[in-house]
């Protein structure tokens, strides 16, 4: 369970939080919860689908969510009238690193191809809190995500729905991203918050509190530390176990990419295969940004997101490249996701 | 008004063209004899039969690394007052790469950018101005290096093109951007490039990258997209030999155009595509260069009379185009030549002359007289009318009331005769049936100088099916359509010559067979769709990161995304399938079988099997290097069927 800074949430408490406040925690949540995703890209593309079918579909199901995440976040935040900040140089948090708002002594997340260890991080980010307890008992200067979203959703109830933007201002709809939620009162704005923490962090311990037919992520990644599928067990306790079909993780099925290739001495040199690939892809991330904030900005047009969807694809069809040795076989880039606002020469 | 104006910026650096292989063979086509082999990346002399160089590249095309290296105003030099010299120019940062794709594996030699956006961002990247690539494919390849490496790596070419939809942000810190933009009151702006030193090293940095230097300035809505109306510098081939993949011009300058401002009494003369490079890529010293006209006045066809020099482009010394490192991408090989004003009116009325050294020399066809389409790339179905452009010059002014005849000229495209290595099988014929396109054979250019052309095509079947035979009358699934030429000429021979000939300046067209589903209107996976899914599941190796597009059941699950991609315009970077070769017909039937996609009934196993015919020989015959080389040897000018 990763912890963030109390900080997170300063002037959220109370009859009359600061609607300000209450929009710079909200970008927080869309800073925290695109920061998972480029540690799950990372695994995901290091790993040969061949070999891990079955790890590859899990991961995937939770990056796809995260995106969902980060755009619940973002519909919050705009019906508030704020505007979510993602194409700036600062939005894409540094690896290795704590999570944005993240305690710093607490956890730190490496960009690393997948193994048993990464997983660990995963789950930690993931875990749920056992038992839920909001608010905190303990004066602390952490706070645990699920403490940090209760934290906004009772500023959501202060503010009251005389806040929220009604018609529906700059809003991603399930029209455009499945699932999604359209922010127009303190209902709605409660309904995707309580998706956020049901679906990845901060539920509660059981697994069937996952929605949308899906368990919650940390449940979905200890299928891959049990070596199973969780299935229901009816009439036992729990009522499920990790005994369905096996989730092999094969160590042969991992492309030999770097760990933490942002920083020295795995940074990769000017001039090199590496660099040339990671150059076109930390370009054609940034590009996925600037096509996210303007689809979050006001542009939520089907013709948006289908260049967000594109730029989506291109990202995956070069990281699957460059990750497995694409065209030269015995190079294996993993992508640093940095800021990069052109293409520099090889 | 173009590109070669008083008011223009240049810039230099690299761009990437990351382009697919696999579909480099026609006989790659057939999926009844493809074999797994043909996705691999090639191995020591390209046997066995391989995916070329890059099998797995995604169609990509970027500009990396590209600086402002130069600007001029009205003439003049801006100096680093102005932070123009410090901007960048870019493709897009907020939608996919722009795409390269050829016409057609038996068209391979027009190769056309879609989906570019093209940026002026300062130093930080931010933008100044956004603006669509007009799509254009490359003209005027030629044999440009001297320090050979062999084939593509060799080669020189030029894209021409307009920027449209432009969106400027504040410019006002930029006395230049102040001044593109108020002469770009039209909505355009005008773009040239030049390509070359690409690199075909897998295992190189710069694998699929090359040299790019360019020009943007303004452009007039009255004149062509992808031509100067200008002074055009006509170069004889030398003949054919084994050393010459592409063209290599007689008198040692390529094709090249010039400009002549009459208010500014300068000649911009652009050198980009036209001097051959040694060692390094660096330009290959051919001595001064002078321009000159003739004077008096010519009796075509014979030049006669004396030479005037008008100025000089020096080789050497300060700022000498083979001696100055930075000479290249400081001018993308544009310069202006001051023209006296007492020379003007002769200058404007008689032919001009480029010359260095003893040999190097290339002028203006005797007459000062040509024509060439604008755009000159076509895809077309059955029942497509189009009208085609053609604009008709002498002495850099419009040919106005002059006769143009047309004629099918299939000499451009690619074809071989027999199966030769590394081919894996015959290639489809080409340019057959004759008849499906329709054209005038002849017309006049109108007060502009301008004959717009009427091109309607007709269905040509399926004569590029494969394995077709008694048996066999349809054949099986093959290579979409057919591929035609027409060639523009002076009608009047005696008048205005038609020598030298241009061998790339023809039109190229892809005309689509017609396709309706074996139900009509309720097309199915294995009647109609997986065969061609398979095809380009075959061809772009880069599909399998997303997904087996020959399989049913992947198809099923990424319905999504294929309405989307399949669904889109073919300017958009996302469109599929990435080649620009899908007919509308069978688009159509596509997203009418993705909104209802029916399985059907598998076909009854192949009785027979068809395979390859690949030379088996232990040494087979040196091949050219890259895929450029490799079709242009195959062009039916070299190898009469």
């Amino acid at each position: 369970m990763i912890r963030l800074k109390r900080a997170l949430v300063a002037g959220l408490a109370g009859p009359a939080p600061d609607p300000t406040a209450v929009i710079s925690a909200l970008q927080s949540a869309v800073e925290l919860e695109h920061a998972t995703i480029p540690l799950y890209l990372y695994a995901l593309y290091s790993l040969n689908p061949a070999k891990n079918p079955a790890i590859v579909e899990i991961v995937q199901s939770v990056v796809i969510e995260e995106m969902l995440h980060m755009s619940l976040a973002s519909n919050v935040l705009n019906a508030l009238g704020g505007d979510s900040q993602i194409d700036q140089p600062g939005f894409i948090p540094f690896y290795p690193g704590p999570l944005p708002g993240g305690v710093e002594s607490q956890l730190k997340v490496h960009l690393a191809p997948f193994s048993m260890a990464q997983l660990q991080t995963f789950l930690t980010i993931e875990q749920p809190e056992d038992p839920p307890v909001y608010p905190a008992s303990v004066a602390s200067d952490e706070i645990t995500i699920g403490e940090f979203y209760a934290a906004i959703s009772s500023a959501l109830a202060a503010l009251g729905d005389g806040a929220f933007a009604n018609p529906p201002r700059n809003q991603i709809g399930p029209d455009l991203m499945p699932e999604c939620v359209v922010v127009t009162d303190v209902a709605s704005a409660q309904a995707a918050l309580a998706i956020i923490v049901q679906q990845g962090e901060g539920t509660a311990t059981s697994p069937e509190e996952g929605v949308g037919g899906q368990v919650a992520h940390y449940f979905r990644f200890m299928q891959i530390q049990e070596g199973a599928l969780l299935v229901p067990a009816p009439g036992q306790t729990p009522p499920w176990s990790y005994t369905g079909a096996p989730v092999v993780f094969d160590p042969t099925g991992v492309y030999p990419v770097q760990t933490d290739p942002n920083v020295p001495p795995n940074a990769y040199g000017a001039g090199t295969i590496e660099a040339f690939a990671n150059d076109n892809f930390n370009y054609t991330y940034t590009s996925f940004l600037f096509a996210l904030d303007a689809l979050l900005s006001g542009q939520n047009t089907d013709a948006q997101m289908n260049v967000a969807l594109g730029l989506m694809m291109s990202l995956k069809g070069q990281a699957k490249a460059m990750m497995s040795g694409i065209p030269d076989s015995t190079v294996f880039t993993g992508p640093s996701f940095q800021y990069q606002t052109v293409n520099p020469a090889a | 008004m173009s590109y070669l104006n008083g008011t223009r910026l240049h810039f230099a650096g690299r761009f990437q063209a990351n382009v697919s292989t696999v579909n480099n063979d026609p006989g790659h086509f057939d999926n009844a004899a493809f074999q797994p082999g043909y996705q691999q990346l090639q191995g020591p002399g390209m046997n066995p039969p391989n995916g070329w160089f890059n099998p797995e590249g995604d169609a990509a095309w970027r500009f990396l690394g590209c600086n402002v290296t130069s600007a001029w105003m009205n003439g003049q030099a801006v100096t680093t007052a102005d932070p123009v010299l410090t901007f960048q120019i870019a493709d897009s940062d907020s939608q996919a790469p722009a795409k390269l794709v050829d016409l057609d594996p038996e068209q391979q030699l027009v190769s056309t950018i879609w989906g570019l956006q093209v940026r002026i961002a300062d130093a930080s990247g931010n933008t100044l101005l956004l603006a669509d690539f007009d799509p254009a494919g490359f003209i005027d390849i030629w044999d440009r290096a001297t320090a050979s490496s062999g084939g593509d790596a060799d080669a020189g070419a030029m894209y021409q093109s307009v920027l449209t939809n432009l969106r400027w942000s504040n410019v006002a810190s930029s006395p230049f951007l102040l001044a593109l933009q108020a002469a770009a009151s039209t909505g355009l702006l005008s773009i040239k490039f030049n390509v070359d030193s690409f690199n075909l090293s897998f295992n190189s940095p710069d694998f699929m990258t090359g040299r790019i230097t360019g020009t943007i300035g303004p452009a007039s809505a009255a004149e062509p997209r992808h031509l100067v109306i200008g002074r055009q510098f006509m170069a004889f081939a030398s003949p054919p030999s084994p050393k010459i993949n592409f063209f290599m011009p007689v008198g040692g300058i390529n094709f090249c155009v010039a400009v002549v401002d009459t208010v500014a009494s300068c000649i911009y003369l652009d050198l980009g595509n036209a001097i051959a490079t040694g060692v390094g890529g660096a330009l290959v010293n051919l001595g001064d260069l002078t321009l000159s006209v003739y004077n008096p006045l010519l009796s075509p066809p014979a030049p006669a009379g004396s030479l005037i020099t008008i100025g000089t482009v020096a080789a050497t010394g300060a700022g000498g185009y083979a001696t100055d490192p930075d000479w290249y991408s400081r001018t993308a090989g544009v310069v202006a030549i001051p023209v006296s004003a007492n020379l003007l009116p002769l200058v404007q009325q008689s032919v001009l002359l480029l010359s260095g050294n003893t040999g190097i020399l290339i002028t203006e066809p005797p007459s000062g007289a040509f024509v060439r389409a604008d755009q000159f790339v076509y895809r077309m179905s059955p029942g497509d009318s189009v009208s085609i452009p053609f604009y008709a010059m002498q002495y850099g002014k419009p040919l106005r009331q002059v006769g143009i005849s047309f004629v099918q000229d299939a000499s451009g495209l690619q074809s071989q005769v027999g199966s030769g290595f590394p081919f894996v099988m015959d290639s489809p014929p080409v340019s057959t049936p004759p008849n499906s396109i329709a054209f005038a054979g002849a017309g006049s250019t109108d007060s502009n100088g301008v004959l717009n052309l009427t091109v309607t095509a007709s269905d040509p079947g399926t004569p590029r099916n494969f394995g077709i035979s008694p048996g066999n009358p349809i054949g099986d699934y093959g290579i979409d359509g057919q591929v035609y030429g027409i060639r523009a000429s002076f009608s009047d021979v005696a008048q205005y010559g038609n020598n030298p000939v241009n061998p790339w300046n023809f039109v190229s067209f892809l005309v689509w067979s017609s396709f309706t589903s074996k139900v009509p209107n309720v097309p199915t996976w294995y009647d109609d769709v997986q065969p061609m899914f398979q095809q380009y599941a075959n061809l772009y190796p880069v599909m399998n990161r997303f997904l087996n597009l020959g399989n049913y059941n992947d198809v099923l699950a990424n319905v999504r995304l294929l309405q989307l991609a399949f669904g889109l315009d073919p300017s958009n970077p996302n469109s599929m399938p990435v080649t620009r070769d899908l007919s509308p017909a069978k688009r159509r039937t596509i997203l009418a079988w993705l909104a209802n996609p029916i399985a059907g009934t598998p076909p009854a196993a192949r009785t027979t099997t068809r395979t390859a015919n690949p030379s088996t020989a232990s040494n087979p015959a040196s091949m050219k290097t890259g895929g450029k080389a490799m079709a242009a040897a195959r062009r039916l000018a070299l190898q009469p069927r």
